[in-house]
């Protein structure tokens, strides 16, 4: 039950996520929000396509590279995070076609 | 390499390079994975042969990639019969049978990844292929319920423009191939806010890593942390 532990209430810290705008995407009203870390990183996907409604979005962090949608925010945040927050870069272009 | 006017896209000898360091890299960050290797094909006799280097591509063979779904976390906490015990393994390989029907055959699939180069997109493409422990080849059809449920997703948006079955360019067999035809554009949409790549020229080095952080996705190849940590 390793599981169960790890997702205990007082290991769950909030992480600070900075949605910054790329391309032609547009700049939403509200840009930093507070997620738990114990977060998958496609909650953060799925909440930019809410807000955007479109299906195809690109997402990444650091201009270097786009975190699998299965990764923590907070493991995110510890190795990519700087002045406390997680920048995360997004831009509606098509990936495939 | 001016980032402002760059299209996203790299030539030959540039791809090369970020090949090497990808290899290197890989090797020095995740030593306990398998690694990437350079395959080098010998040059068709028919193309023309003014580029200085060698013509290949890059290799990662066997590997099993496990498709995070839904119910992973039961899983951790109570494995289950078809997944995880090594025993069952073990039952489903019944000599007495010839075929095995896909409901009691192993669920364990290997995947083999190439890296090649595309002149006409002047990006890298990936190309797969997925088969049983027995080297039986995946269908499609099965192939689907083991990606990854976002790829999955896509894969229903978009059919004809994401995987297609198509002839390895040096193997001359079918594999299935990511389409490339968006990948400058992303790519150029991820560098184009650094300024100290701009200012370094640094991006080559880096370009099949970070092209990889997004393209593994498709197929469930995690990219370690380290890797990406020194982008």
């Amino acid at each position: 039950m390793a599981t169960v532990e790890i997702q205990s209430p007082s290991s769950v810290r909030k992480v600070v996520v900075h949605l910054r705008a790329t391309g032609d995407a547009p700049i939403l009203k509200q840009v930093k929000f507070k997620i738990p870390g114990s977060d998958k990183f496609a909650k953060v996907i799925d909440f930019l396509r809410r807000q955007l409604h479109r299906e195809t979005l690109f997402v990444y962090v650091n201009s270097a590279f786009s975190p699998n949608p299965d990764e923590l925010v907070i493991d995110l945040y510890n190795n990519f995070g700087f002045d406390g927050k997680l920048v995360v870069n997004y831009a509606c272009s098509m990936a495939w076609g | 390499m001016d980032i402002s006017s760059w299209d996203g896209t790299i030539s030959l000898a540039e791809f090369h390079v970020a090949a090497r360091a990808l290899v290197e890299k890989w090797k020095r960050v995740s030593s306990a994975s398998p690694p990437w290797s350079w395959v080098s094909c010998p040059k068709q006799p028919w193309v023309a042969s003014h580029e200085v280097s060698v013509e290949g591509y890059l290799s990662l063979e066997n590997i099993i990639l496990v498709s995070i779904k839904e119910e992973h976390d039961e899983l951790l906490s109570f494995p289950q019969k078809e997944e995880t015990s090594c025993s069952d393994k073990e039952e489903s390989i019944d000599i007495a049978t010839l075929v095995q029907s896909q409901s009691d055959r192993d669920e364990i699939c290997y995947y083999d990844l190439h890296i090649v180069y595309s002149a006409s997109y002047r990006v890298p493409v990936l190309y797969f292929r997925v088969y049983y422990s027995d080297g039986e080849p995946l269908e499609f059809e099965d192939i689907k319920k083991h990606l990854p449920a976002h790829s999955a997703k896509t894969l229903l948006d978009s059919k004809w423009t994401f995987i297609t079955q198509e002839e390895h360019p040096y193997l001359k067999r079918p594999w299935y191939k990511l389409h490339p035809c968006g990948t400058g554009e992303w790519m150029k949409l991820l560098f184009q806010g650094d300024v100290s790549l701009a200012r370094n020229g640094a991006a080559i080095e880096v370009y099949l890593i970070s092209w990889l952080s997004f393209v593994g996705q498709v197929v469930g190849l995690r990219i370690p942390y380290e890797m990406l940590n020194q982008l």
